[in-house]
């Protein structure tokens, strides 16, 4: 049981060379974003557009989105492709702000899932319910307030519109520099894009054989990301989480930031909270704010896949998706009375869940498949 | 920078770390509280300490169980047997703390029992069980088999000794209060000398023989 004897510890690859492996993995991720960007223009509006036909209501594009991360089970996938979409002019900001509103509820059905494991178990489960739960919550309530405002005023969007001309104009000085990431991306897509084209494809062909690799490639490298971040890290997130469990606040929200982008993944982090809640060592109170740092962390995703994207918008859906989990977060955070909206729903759907497990089910299928299908069947 | 970021991998180390503390902090509260009964000791002196310092042994405890969890939790290759044991390690390490305050609550009871001729004998156990309890925070952290079976040895004889006099005590029907008190002493320190061996098996025995040493087919150890 000596400390020196301890194994475990996951650090059998020496870190230069997980690290060296990130920065291939952050880089094969970029050039996916690219290639989808030039897939989406080669199938042109017409064709592009028909992907995303009938998705011109708000409510659709928030159906769509929570849908899409369902399936998929990443939002970090679906804003990628938001973020792509935008990026090659494809998908207007407009239509773009409830999908990202709703990649972030979708999101929250993994971190469910792993509350499920526990059902069993009454007490556990109810804690773990409400654990995972607390961050559904919280996104209904962020999108039941911030999506009727963005649709009276557009305040995500312009300010997100302003924020990244002002970063797109710091980035090129004003002229017409070219970033040395987008460089080296461009490089890699159009070195793939010509493999591709060598092997005889061209026109619809050839963009969806990217858009199928360039999906295939974000879903491996943002994997293998966070498991090698995880790995790397974990000693890190094991300190970090010994030292906000019982403590509430800033530091919890600093702490859901930092586990999540380093892991790339705000699943990660939040599913780490539903056995700890279980076990009754994190509180609800205390969980919450490392939920809400979780969903700020996540955002870091697409603000990387913008780096790869022509233009501002990418950079400006990226932005928003920031804006509107900041925006959340001052909401139902610093005031008690609305910090109790999540926290007390949270708890009140698991005593329900635990009294009858229909309330689960019903829960999970309706709130993540039913109610999105239905949403992009009657708005759309 | 490289180390800075990844950060000490101290995860079990400081588990352990905090063991050792409610090992040391029991073997306090031992020695205090038999000091109490045995050597004349105010308990006024020393209750303020011995109180502080069981209330920490307890705090250690939950801070175990929690980073265990998080450990468990955390690590996707956590050493599961490890942190169970831990799990069950520190009941008894807290336990040792616990009987302390028992030993001490009776000091505070019969203030008389100070040169008993039964306290000589007492003395002696007392002292050989401090210096074990001492040779077992070294143990646990070497982990040395041998020593450990050493140890278990010498427990065990002390266990027995402890038995053989609450024994001879409960027999002897002309002695009045005061071999009530021998009695519970040696109740007492042979339950501390009982957990601090279930400590030490640990290193001999499998998981699920904790506690069980003598039952152990010794094909696992």
């Amino acid at each position: 049981m000596s400390a020196a004897g301890s194994p475990g510890t996951g650090r059998t690859v020496h870190p230069g060379v997980r690290l060296t492996l990130l920065l291939v993995l952050l880089y094969g991720f970029l050039v996916a974003i690219g290639l989808m960007d030039g897939a989406f223009k080669l199938l042109g509006e017409e064709h592009a557009g028909g992907l995303f036909q009938g998705v011109t209501n708000p409510f659709a594009g928030l159906a769509v989105g929570i849908l899409a991360t369902v399936l998929v089970q990443s939002s970090s996938v679906t804003t990628s492709t938001i973020v792509a979409l935008c990026g090659s002019g494809q998908l207007q900001l407009e239509l773009a702000v409830p999908m990202i509103m709703g990649a972030n509820i979708g999101t929250t059905v993994t971190n469910t899932l792993v509350s499920v494991g526990s059902v069993r178990r009454s007490v556990e489960f109810r804690r773990a319910f409400a654990c995972a739960t607390v961050h559904d919550v919280f996104n209904f309530c962020s999108v039941a307030v911030l999506l009727p405002l963005e649709l009276a005023t557009g305040y995500l969007r312009h300010t997100a519109v302003w924020l990244a001309d002002h970063l797109h104009h710091l980035g090129s000085g004003g002229g017409t520099f070219n970033s040395p990431i987008k460089v080296a991306v461009k490089a890699g897509s159009k070195a793939i894009t010509g493999v591709l084209g060598g092997l005889g494809l061209e026109g619809g062909y050839l963009a969806a054989a990217l858009l199928v690799l360039a999906i295939a490639l974000i879903f491996a490298c943002l994997m293998l990301i966070t498991k090698n971040m995880r790995v790397l890290l974990v000693a890190r997130i094991e300190a970090a989480m010994n030292e906000v469990l019982g403590r509430s606040g800033l530091l919890a929200i600093a702490v859901g930031i930092a586990i999540t982008v380093a892991v790339q993944s705000s699943s990660i982090t939040t599913s780490l909270l539903v056995p700890l809640c279980a076990a009754g060592v994190l509180r609800l109170e205390n969980a919450y704010p490392i939920t809400l740092g979780a969903n700020i962390g996540t955002t870091v995703t697409a603000i990387l896949a913008s780096l790869a994207a022509e233009g501002s918008t990418g950079l400006a859906i990226a932005l928003v998706h920031l804006l509107f989990n900041v925006s959340g977060t001052l909401l139902f955070f610093p005031i008690p009375a609305l910090r109790r909206i999540p926290i007390r729903s949270a708890r009140r759907l698991a005593v329900l869940a635990v009294e009858n497990k229909f309330v689960l089910v019903a829960y999970l299928s309706a709130i993540f498949v039913l109610l999105p299908i239905l949403g992009i069947l009657v708005f759309r | 920078m490289l180390e800075w970021l990844l950060g000490d991998d101290v995860g079990m180390a400081r588990i352990q770390q905090h063991f050792s503390q409610m090992i040391e902090d029991g073997r306090h509260v031992f020695d205090a509280a038999c000091n109490t009964v045995l050597g004349g000791t105010d308990p006024g002196v020393v209750r303020e300490d011995l109180h502080k310092t069981d209330q920490r042994i307890n705090r250690l405890e939950q801070q175990i169980r929690r980073e265990l969890v998080v450990h468990m939790t955390v690590r996707e290759k956590a050493e599961i047997g490890t942190c169970l044991k831990f799990m069950s390690l520190v009941k008894d390490a807290e336990r040792i703390g616990d009987y302390g305050k028992n030993i001490f609550d009776m000091g505070q009871e019969c203030r008389d029992f100070v040169g008993d001729p039964m306290s000589a004998d007492l003395i002696a156990v007392k002292d050989h069980v401090s210096r074990m309890l001492a040779k077992m925070r070294n143990l646990f952290e070497s982990q040395s088999t041998e020593q450990a079976r050493r140890f278990v040895d010498e427990a065990h004889a002390i266990l027995r000794h402890c038995d053989e006099r609450v024994s001879e005590l409960v027999r002897d029907a002309s002695l009045s209060r005061r071999p009530v008190v021998a009695a519970l002493l040696y109740r007492y320190v042979k339950r501390v000398m009982a957990h601090a061996m279930n400590i030490v098996t640990s290193i001999l025995v499998p998981l699920d023989k904790l506690d069980y040493l003598d039952e152990d087919d010794g094909d696992r150890v």
